[in-house]
Order: structure tokens, then sequence, then C-alpha cells
């Protein structure tokens, strides 16, 4: 059981001088697929962060299962905005690099990583440095490097925002894929309102800085009742008419804020 | 710019200057052969001292005498200076307790150790390695120390986030993602033994080309005296030459195309 959970979180940053999220209570359960969109500079990424274990609140708790995160670790695999491949390491040894730290036999990581290299669609790159591949190659490789973990949580931070148009939808349909195949409990950081309506079971809205959760949005019920997952396609998703509703609710909200900040 | 492009205007430039100085000494005389040799009173000096030798050493000796405590003395700074630089990086520990220490050594000129290191070692080739470390060992430290603080901060984070365990995460996340700078590093220790080393056999040594130069200035000996610069000259270069040429076959992740290789 991976519930995530911010349990009354506070965090500001210089000293107490900028305060970033206020009061942050949310409720990831277990396997369940939540996107935060925001404003920029809400504190969505710090959310993340807080998760993963690279920030610590300033008050209030985070809870990843039972325990309180202390410490950045591979059961919560993050895939980072701008991929953060090591540029030394060839693809098969960045998606490697984490199973040799847990002491996985060498056998059973050849046969993972190149399961991993499969399902990226990269055979014939396990060679190739990170300069090589364009950047959705490079995404790719770092969700890769994310799922062979077999995390429990995984945390994505914008992962398809430094993407082309192209790139960015069939990384989104791979995602679906995945996560409908293989779930897991994700956390997932976007300003995309399509691509958090698409991808995410909830969709938290956040209000902007001091960053609080102004509301949450149940796609999950919406979709399953309009049977999405009988459409191959993004873009026949985002033609029907529950997508369309959803995603302009969502739009207003966020329009609220960015109205907001500009007064 | 192609290769043999570059190679053919570094030839010319080289060619044109020999000329000039051809031109200046032997043939118009505008510089007499008193302060500056010419090409011809060089090669007599190269020749003398390669083949009888000068100041009881051939310059063979001479040559691979200091070639010797440049390498000796590079190796020990790198060898000191690169752990000690990636410790600084990546522990604020160790940083604090350094650099307040680094702070008072390094305004000291490294030739004012000159006559600490001959009062301690006379002036065999220990005394010239301990001047040429204390010159040589600061640059791989502090750029070590800079290459480490800049690796980018997602890198170090998507280390921890694979739980990458201390000696892993300094051998292959630290290391290489420091390593441009720790070669930039290498390249000021190197250029810094050799000043140093030059320094330091001038003030006091039996062979060397240091030693060479000291001598043809006492004989007032100009051929002499360029015959030295010139080694040291060549020499210092085929040494960084080979340290470029070690950079490029490690740090290969970097080089993109069109860039200067």
């Amino acid at each position: 059981m991976s519930s995530i959970r911010f349990d009354a979180v506070n965090k500001t940053f210089g000293g107490g001088q900028i305060k970033a999220l206020e009061d942050i209570d949310l409720d990831i359960a277990d396997k369940e697929f939540m996107a935060i969109v925001g404003p920029s500079g809400c504190g969505k990424t710090t959310c993340l962060r807080l998760a993963a274990g690279f920030e610590f609140p300033s008050s209030g708790r985070v809870l990843v299962g039972n325990s309180e995160v202390t410490q950045p670790g591979p059961d919560r695999a993050v895939v980072f905005q701008q991929f953060a491949l090591f540029p030394w390491k060839t693809v098969a040894e960045n998606i490697e690099l984490g199973l040799r730290n847990k002491n996985v036999p060498r056998a059973e990581r050849r046969a993972r990583v190149a399961e991993a290299v499969g399902m990226i669609g990269l055979d014939g790159y396990e060679g190739a440095y990170p300069h090589q591949l364009s950047g959705g190659m490079q995404q790719r490789v770092a969700i890769a490097r994310a799922y062979v973990l077999d995390p429990q949580v995984l945390l994505m931070d914008e992962p398809f925002g430094a993407l082309d148009a192209q790139t960015r939808v069939v990384m989104q349909e791979e995602l679906v894929r995945l996560a409908r195949r293989n779930p897991r409990t994700v956390l997932f950081i976007t300003h995309g309102v399509e691509e958090a309506v698409y991808l995410a079971d909830r969709v938290a809205i956040m209000t902007r800085r001091p960053g609080r959760i102004k509301e949450i949005v149940d796609v999950k019920s919406v979709r399953e009742a309009d049977h999405w997952e009988k459409c191959a396609r993004i873009e026949d998703v985002m033609d029907r008419e529950s997508f369309i509703h959803l995603r302009t609710h969502i739009w207003r909200s966020l329009r609220e804020e960015k109205n907001g900040a500009e007064h | 710019m192609p290769l043999r492009r570059r190679s053919v205007i570094g030839l010319t430039t080289l060619a044109l200057l020999a000329a000039l100085w051809f031109l200046a000494t032997s043939v118009t005389g505008m510089i007499s052969p008193g302060r500056f040799p010419t090409p011809g009173d060089t090669w007599t000096a190269a020749v003398q001292a390669s083949v009888r030798g000068y100041g009881d050493a051939t310059l063979l000796i001479h040559v691979l005498q200091s070639l010797k405590l440049v390498a000796l003395g590079f190796a020990v700074s790198i060898l000191v200076g690169v752990p000690l630089g990636l410790l600084m990086g990546t522990s604020l520990t160790a940083e604090a307790l350094l650099n307040p220490v680094f702070m008072l050594l390094r305004p000291i000129p490294p030739l004012a150790w000159i006559p600490l290191a001959i009062l301690w070692f006379g002036l065999g080739d220990t005394a010239k390695i301990m001047v040429i470390f204390f010159a040589a060992f600061v640059p791989s430290v502090i750029n070590t120390h800079a290459g480490v603080r800049q690796i980018d901060r997602p890198l170090i984070e998507a280390a921890r986030m694979l739980g990458t365990p201390r000696w892993r995460f300094i051998g292959e996340v630290v290391v290489p993602g420091a390593a441009p700078m720790i070669f930039t590093g290498l390249r000021l220790s190197l250029q810094a033994s050799w000043t140093t080393l030059v320094a330091a056999e001038l003030v006091g040594a039996l062979a060397g080309l240091g030693h060479l130069l000291n001598l043809a200035q006492q004989d007032l000996y100009p051929g002499m005296i360029l015959v030295g610069m010139i080694a040291v000259a060549i020499f210092g270069a085929l040494t960084t030459a080979l340290l470029g040429a070690v950079e490029r076959r490690t740090v290969t992740w970097v080089r993109t195309a069109g860039e200067p290789a």
C-alpha cells in the first residue's frame, strides 16, 4: 500500500519570507493517478519535491505509505522535467543504475533493462549516450529509468513539458497505456489542463502563491462512465463532450486564479 | 575550421616569425647579437648543448631532469588536489574546515616557498617537487571544487532518488560531472608546474632547463638562453597537448558537433 498524504503542509522559503505552500491537505490513494495543475509559481513542483524527499515541510507532514518522508529513495521514482539523465552513461547504464544500487543480480538486471528498453521502444539504442538522442527519446529513457525500479510511487514533474507537441502526444498515450496496464500511485505535475484530464484519475487545482488546494476534480468516474478507454487516440478522447466539460471547468477555475494575479 | 587548414595557418605564422627573426638579426642587424641571438647562433648553441653538453650535462639530460620533476610534482599535486577538491565539494564540513586554510595559503606566491624548500631539502629533487606542489595543487583543488559545485542539481537529485551509495555517487556522478572542470584545473596545474619548476631551478639546481638558463645568463650566452627557452616552450606545449589528448579520450560526452576539438 503506497498512498501519498499531505497533512496540513506549509512550506516557506528564504527564512520564512516566501510562503510557497499553505495548508496543503491531499490524499492520493494507492494506485491512484493524481495530477496537480496550477498557475506557474504556485508551488506544485514543491509538492512533488516534498513527496520525493528533496525538500521538507516547514510544518505539517508528508507521508508515503504510512511513514513520513525523510529522504529520497528508489521507492519513489522521480521523472524530472529536464530528464536529468547522466550524460556520461549510456541509455542502458542510465536505466541500470537504480537496479545496481539495489544490488539486483547481473542477469536479472540485464533482463529488466532489456524489458524497459523494449517498453519505451528504444531497442538498438542501449549503447547510445543521451546527447545522441532527441528530447523525446531522452524523456522516454528517464521514464524507463523510473519504471524499471518497479516503484510503488511515481513522481512526475512536467515530464512532457520540454517536448514538441507531436512527441508529447505519443508520450501521453504511452503513459496512459503503462498506467492502465501496471497501475502505480502517481503524482503528476503539469500546467497542461488537457494533459491532466487525459491522464489522471483526479485533478487537483492549486491557487496562485501561496499555493493551496482549491478544488479536486474527479475524472475517473466520468472517464469510466463515458468509456474513454475505447478511444484509441488522445484526440478522440478530447472530442468527447465529457472531456470538454471537465477541461472547461478546470480552465475556468484556473482562469480565475490568473485574473486574480493581475489585480 | 578543418584541421589541415588550421595547421597550415599555424605553420605559416611560425614561419613568418622565424623570417622576421632572421631579418631583424642576421640580415639587417637591427637587433645586436649581444641582446638577442641570430638563428645561426641559436642553432650552434643547440648543437653544442645536444652534442657536447652545457653545464655538466647534455640538453637531453637537462630536458629529462626537468620533465621528471614536472611529472612528479604534477602527479603529487593532482593526487592531493583532486581528492581534496572532491572532498570540499561534497562535504560542507570539509569545505568549512579547509577553506580558511586556503584563504591563508593562496596569496603566498609559490616561489616564496623556495627558501623554505631549500632549507628543508637542499638543492635536490625533493625541494623542487615541494615547490611545484605548492604552486600546482591549488588550481586542481579550486577547479575540482568548483566543478563539483556546478554539477546540475537534478543530476545529484536523480542519483539520490536512485539510492546511489556514497562511493558510487562520487565515482559515477561527482567525478564525471566535474570532469571538464577537473581537467581545466589539471591544465592550470601543469602550467604552474612548469613555471615554478623553471623558477626553482633558476634559484638553485644541479641540472635541468632552469639550471641551463641560469648558467647561460651568467655566461652572457644569448644563443644558449634562447635554446633553454625554446626547450621549455616545446616540452611545456607537448605535455599540455598530451593532457588535452587524455581529456578528449576521457570526457567524450561533452563534445558536440561544431565545437573545436
